[in-house]
């Protein structure tokens, strides 16, 4: 694709802050966090239990400045970027610690920025400022519309939903579709019952039965202030590819709304966020996609490298973070693996490597250094045995959220059980190539899925700690050595 | 592809249910098992099927394929087992036939002691009997300390490969191992203590490692660093004011064979004879191989930087040489009596030990 004038406009902008960014970090560096994922994937969660476990000195025996002792202390400052809500810190800590509950999902962007005192391994004593930057993931997904026209979408995403499982639920759309006429007036009302359609086709395809995870364009899901607005309410026609519309049709209408989209909502984003980041840790849940089936996987899966497409990675050196921040360290992280026993955590890693497979190759091409691992930001649960006639089942013991069914039993959230979520695949060739699969929640009942992840409640906590509480994590020192580590050596 | 074993079905029991057993995750005498059951499940699973509860296999994933495979040494062309060892058989022999001989001469001399009195032969009786204890707990000990080596190189290199495979139960057992193995050393009560708290976290193979070598090897580290360059001190001096160069082999040598012995004890080593002996040829033999290596990086360049001091005096030069000499022969042996490989922790570098060394010189001067 050749580069437009407004392109090049774009990158000398990000140039300039750059480099204003790298003027104002040479005696106080910062680095700018990224924290995404696809909603449901934790990162609230993560964000919170980092921060209290920065701050209030966690349990972190791999995470070698805090345990060797040479993090002074750790504090949260004011936020700087003035058009950026802050991170709820206070609020999401105190509804997981007190409430015991866990804290409701992100639905915009929102930064929190966090001072390390430290002392390098010479002796000499530093400060790092930590930018968390915390952004839903269904946003990036957005970020490949910036080079697609409005009929290569909608042809997109018009055969994306023509497949199993999504058919089932873009019935209703899909009947309304037929009835409109592309190349006739543009009629507000039925782009109005067309764009609530499609976002309600959106929205079924998340819930827990599906789980779907690819559902471009994000801000439908999460319209925050621009709900209602004509930015928002557009819909993909059948249109042949590389058509031109009529003017003042209703292709033409829906063709300069999904313009607008792209100029009101994707560029700014990546403009001011996205653009500037310089580490980054993409959560995702499997497990969910586990209880729901194959197809919710695979799905997960294109959502990734959709995701992953968008980094812009690469080693940094001094002129790169000059004038073009690239992110040098990319983590993912399969979150919510409390759920299962440890001695499957290696499978879940093993899995979420092969679902990133080939970004982690591209990024490693480029430089950048990538990992995966096992997360638990919030650990609630314990583990245990459980003796099935001759067989001893790795368990884990939590008390499930109300609500929450298995076996036909739906739990009060208040009694502990003991729960065998299933033997995760070790086959991954068969597992992505449709064969040799398992049946989630979406294909039948209950019963007959092969895997039933509960979801817990937050853990109760020792409250005689003089230090107040320290939240139970799996792997999240690990997960900080390797994102902010080597800035404190 | 492979038959299908039907996966374990998901299940939820209550806590007052018997069956829930509530252990810390112990996985060590669990794999051992798995794998006995793995089998006979698999196999009983065709037949009897009418039996509802055993109804699947038990895999804990203990092991994970090793992400990178380390390019293994080349076999040896030259099988050196080949043919009948002709060699051994002759020295087993010949030291058969001389303990016989020996065994032989001491009761003929204490049958000739009783012979000539009564009291001389008790004496002797006694003598060669203490002569025998006494040599048998000499011997015991030079086994336990080759056995104390053996284990720290065995150690050394499980650590190594769970550091490329990042198995989290081999990593355990070989933490417990090295608790054992350093619990005679006060310094590390601490670390000690913290890795014993750790130990049944859920923590990856090689992190574990990681940790257990910042935890049990820095004060270690440290010290061994002193003990090298004191030496290394040592010795360049007494080259420096030495009027004659057999002075300077012999005590580079008396020098550096104590450096070794104390190194080996420093990180949990208990050599006798036998065992400096065997470590001593391993150092020459490891500084060899690396030798290429540390000339590359440091040595060159710190030979040319103290050209100057040579220039002065050729004695001074001298002296430098032999203590990098001694340093280098220590950073061997620390290589070669640590229990775990250098990762999370820097390796000592010669260039330091010899700014060390240059340091000390400039005071003296």
């Amino acid at each position: 694709m050749a580069f437009s004038f407004s392109d090049l406009v774009e990158e000398a902008w990000l140039s300039a802050r750059a480099l204003k960014d790298y003027s104002e970090n040479i005696f106080n560096p910062t680095i700018r966090l990224g924290v995404t994922g696809l909603s449901r994937a934790g990162k609230t969660v993560f964000i919170t239990a980092l921060v209290h476990g920065l701050c209030r000195g966690g349990r972190f025996p791999i995470f070698e400045s805090m345990s060797t002792g040479r993090i002074a202390t750790a504090r949260l400052a004011p936020q700087p970027d003035d058009a950026v809500p802050r991170f709820g810190y206070e609020g999401f800590l105190a509804t997981l610690m007190e409430q015991r509950n866990w804290p409701s999902s992100t639905v915009d962007i929102s930064e929190l920025r966090l001072v390390i005192d430290y002392q390098r391994k010479n002796g000499a004593e530093r400060t790092l400022t930590l930018d968390i930057v915390d952004y839903p993931g269904e946003w990036l997904l957005d970020l490949p519309l910036l080079n697609k026209s409005y009929e290569k979408w909608a042809a997109e995403s018009l055969a994306l939903s023509r497949q199993d499982p999504r058919r089932r639920v873009a019935v209703d759309w899909h009947a309304h579709l037929a009835t409109l006429d592309p190349n006739g007036r543009e009629n507000e009302q039925e782009t109005l019952v067309a764009a609530r359609l499609f976002t309600t086709y959106l929205r079924d395809c998340r819930n827990e039965q599906f789980a779907m995870s690819l559902l471009p364009p994000g801000r439908f899901l999460m319209p925050g202030n621009l709900a209602g607005s004509p930015a928002l309410t557009f819909a993909p026609l059948d249109v042949p590819m590389d058509g031109t519309p009529p003017e003042r049709s209703l292709w033409a209408m829906m063709r300069r709304r999904y313009e607008a989209y792209k100029d009101v909502v994707v560029r700014p984003f990546f403009r001011d966020h996205f653009a500037r980041l310089d580490r980054q840790i993409v959560l995702a849940d499997a497990l969910s996609a586990f209880n729901a089936g194959p197809e919710a996987l695979q799905d997960l899966e294109a959502a990734l490298a959709g995701i992953l497409d968008c980094f812009r990675v690469g080693r940094a050196s001094v002129l790169s973070t000059m004038f073009r921040p690239r992110i040098d360290r990319i983590l993912f992280a399969a979150t919510k693996a409390d759920h299962l026993h440890h001695s499957s955590h290696d499978r879940l890693e093993a899995i979420l490597r092969k679902l990133v497979e080939r970004a982690m190759q591209r990024a490693e091409f480029a430089g950048a250094t990538v990992d995966v691992v096992a997360l638990a930001a919030v650990r609630a649960t314990r583990e245990a045995q459980v003796q099935r006639g001759r067989d001893r089942l790795p368990s884990i013991v939590g008390t499930p959220i109300k609500g929450e069914m298995a076996d036909g039993e739906v739990f009060d959230g208040e009694t502990e059980v003991a729960t065998f979520p299933g033997d995760l695949p070790t086959n991954l060739q068969g597992l992505f190539k449709g064969e040799d699969t398992f049946r989630g929640l979406a294909a039948g009942s209950h019963e007959d899925a092969d895997f039933r992840f509960l979801r817990f409640r937050p853990p109760r906590l020792d409250t005689h700690d003089p230090d107040g509480p320290a939240l139970p994590h799996i792997r999240l020192d690990r997960t900080l050595q390797f994102l902010i580590g080597d800035k404190l050596q | 592809m492979t038959e299908r074993v039907p996966p374990r079905r998901p299940a939820t029991f209550k806590l007052t249910d018997p069956s829930v057993v509530l252990i810390d995750s112990d996985d060590g005498n669990l794999g051992g098992t798995s794998h006995a059951t793995a089998s006979a499940s698999s196999s009983s699973s065709a037949s009897s099927s009418s039996a509802p509860p055993p109804r699947a296999r038990v895999q804990l994933a203990h092991e994970k394929e090793p992400p990178i495979v380390a390019p293994k040494p080349p076999a040896s062309l030259i099988n050196p087992k080949m043919g009948f060892r002709w060699g051994t058989l002759f020295w087993s022999a010949a030291t058969g036939l001389v303990t016989l001989a020996f065994w032989l001469w001491v009761s003929k001399l204490i049958e000739d002691l009783f012979a000539q009195s009564q009291t001389l032969g008790t004496v002797g009786m006694i003598l060669a009997l203490l002569a025998g204890g006494s040599l048998a707990i000499i011997v015991g000990r030079e086994a336990f300390g080759l056995i104390r080596l053996a284990r720290i190189e065995q150690l050394h290199a499980r650590a190594a490969k769970v550091l490329e495979t990042d198995n989290r139960a081999e990593a355990r057992a070989i933490i417990r191992e090295l608790l054992k193995f350093e619990h005679p050393n006060p310094q590390l009560a601490r670390g000690r203590a913290t890795l014993e708290k750790h130990i049944d976290d859920i923590i990856d193979g090689a992190d574990l490692i990681r940790l257990a070598e910042r935890e049990l090897m820095t004060p270690l580290d440290i010290e061994a660093r002193v003990l090298i360059s004191k030496a290394a001190q040592r010795v360049s001096m007494v080259t420096a004011i030495s009027p004659k160069a057999l002075i300077d082999v012999l005590f580079v040598a008396i020098a550096a064979t104590r450096l070794i012995g104390q190194l080996a004890r420093l990180y949990g080593g208990r050599p006798g004879a036998l065992g400096m002996l065997k470590l001593m040829r391993q150092t020459v033999s490891h500084l060899a191989i690396t030798g290429g290596i540390a000339l590359g990086d440091s040595v060159v360049q710190s030979v040319f930087g103290h050209g100057l001091a040579s220039r002065l005096s050729s004695k001074l030069g001298e002296g430098v040489l032999n203590g990098m000499l001694t340093a280098r022969l220590g950073l061997a042996a620390v290589d070669l009596t640590r229990p775990l490989p250098f990762n999370a922790l820097p390796r000592p570098q010669l260039g330091d030990l010899v700014k060390d060394l240059m340091k000390k010189r400039e005071k003296e001067d």
